[in-house]
C-alpha cells in the first residue's frame, strides 16, 4: 500500500494560522501611559469596581495585590501589555489610595516596612543554632527509633540466629555421620 | 521575581516621587498622570470631602 508522504502538515504551516486566537496574542489596545492609567481611573470610578475594590482593600487586603489581580485582569483581556502594566502600577495605586482615603478606608499598602520583633528563636534562627539543635533532636530519635526496634517483630539479625551444631550440618550436606567407634 | 513584586517595586518607586523616565522622554516629557498631579487631586478631593462633612455637621 503506498504511503501518504505528502498528508503532514507543511512546514512553517504554523506561521500562517491566526495568531489572533487569544487576546494576548494580539497587539495591546491600549500602548499609551497616560491611556492606561485613564482607562484604570475610569474602572475604579465605575459603581461596580469600586464596590469590590473597596471592599477588598476593607478587608486588609495590600494594595499592591489588588492592583496587581487589575493589571493582570487587562493583560489577560489584551488592553495592556505587561510592560505598560508594570509602569502604570504606581498612578493606578496611588488613585486607588486616594479614594479609599476618601471613604475613610483604612488599608494595606503591601510597600511598608514590617517592623522585625526580636526574639530569642529569631536570634538563634540567625545565628544558625537552630539547624544545630535540629540535627542533635534528629540523631536522638534515630537512636530511639533502633532501640525500639529491638522487639519480638524485628528481623533478626546476622548474629542472632544460633549456628546449626556440626552433626546437622554434615546430614544437611548429606554426609554420613563418623562412627567413633570405628 | 514575581509579577507582584515586581508591581510593589513599581508602586514604591512611584509613591517616593519617581516618574518612568524613558517613557516620559518617548512622550516629549509630556506625562499627564505624575506624582504630583496624584498630589493635587488628592488635595482637591479631600477639601472637597471637608466641605461636605462640615455642611453635613451644620445640617
Amino acid at each position: 500500500m503506498p504511503q501518504k508522504k505528502f498528508d503532514g502538515p507543511i512546514p512553517g504551516a504554523n506561521f500562517t494560522s491566526d495568531t489572533r486566537n487569544y487576546p494576548w496574542h494580539r497587539p495591546p489596545e491600549l500602548h499609551n501611559y497616560d491611556a492606561v492609567v485613564d482607562y484604570y481611573m475610569e474602572k475604579i470610578n465605575e459603581e461596580e469596581t469600586q464596590d469590590l475594590v473597596l471592599s477588598l482593600l476593607e478587608m486588609k487586603i495590600p494594595l499592591t495585590a489588588v492592583v496587581s489581580m487589575m493589571l493582570k485582569q487587562g493583560i489577560g483581556k489584551g488592553k495592556l501589555g505587561i510592560d505598560m502594566a508594570i509602569l502604570t502600577a504606581g498612578p493606578i495605586a496611588r488613585y486607588l489610595s486616594i479614594i479609599a482615603d476618601e471613604q475613610n478606608i483604612k488599608y494595606r499598602t503591601g510597600i511598608e516596612k514590617r517592623k522585625i520583633k526580636v526574639t530569642p528563636a529569631l536570634l538563634r534562627a540567625a545565628l544558625g543554632q537552630i539547624e544545630k539543635a535540629n540535627q542533635s533532636d534528629e540523631e536522638k530519635t534515630s537512636e530511639d527509633m533502633t532501640e525500639e526496634t529491638m522487639g519480638l517483630m524485628q528481623r533478626p539479625g546476622p548474629t542472632d540466629i544460633p549456628a546449626a551444631p556440626a552433626e546437622e550440618q554434615a546430614q544437611m550436606l548429606g554426609e554420613e555421620p563418623k562412627d567413633e567407634l570405628a | 521575581m514575581k509579577f507582584e513584586e515586581i508591581i510593589a517595586k513599581s508602586i514604591k518607586s512611584f509613591f517616593a516621587g519617581n516618574i518612568p523616565q524613558k517613557t516620559a522622554e518617548a512622550n516629549n516629557d509630556e506625562l499627564f498622570y505624575t506624582p504630583d498631579y496624584f498630589d493635587e487631586l488628592e488635595e482637591r478631593l479631600l477639601d472637597k470631602k471637608k466641605e461636605t462633612d462640615d455642611a453635613a455637621e451644620e445640617v
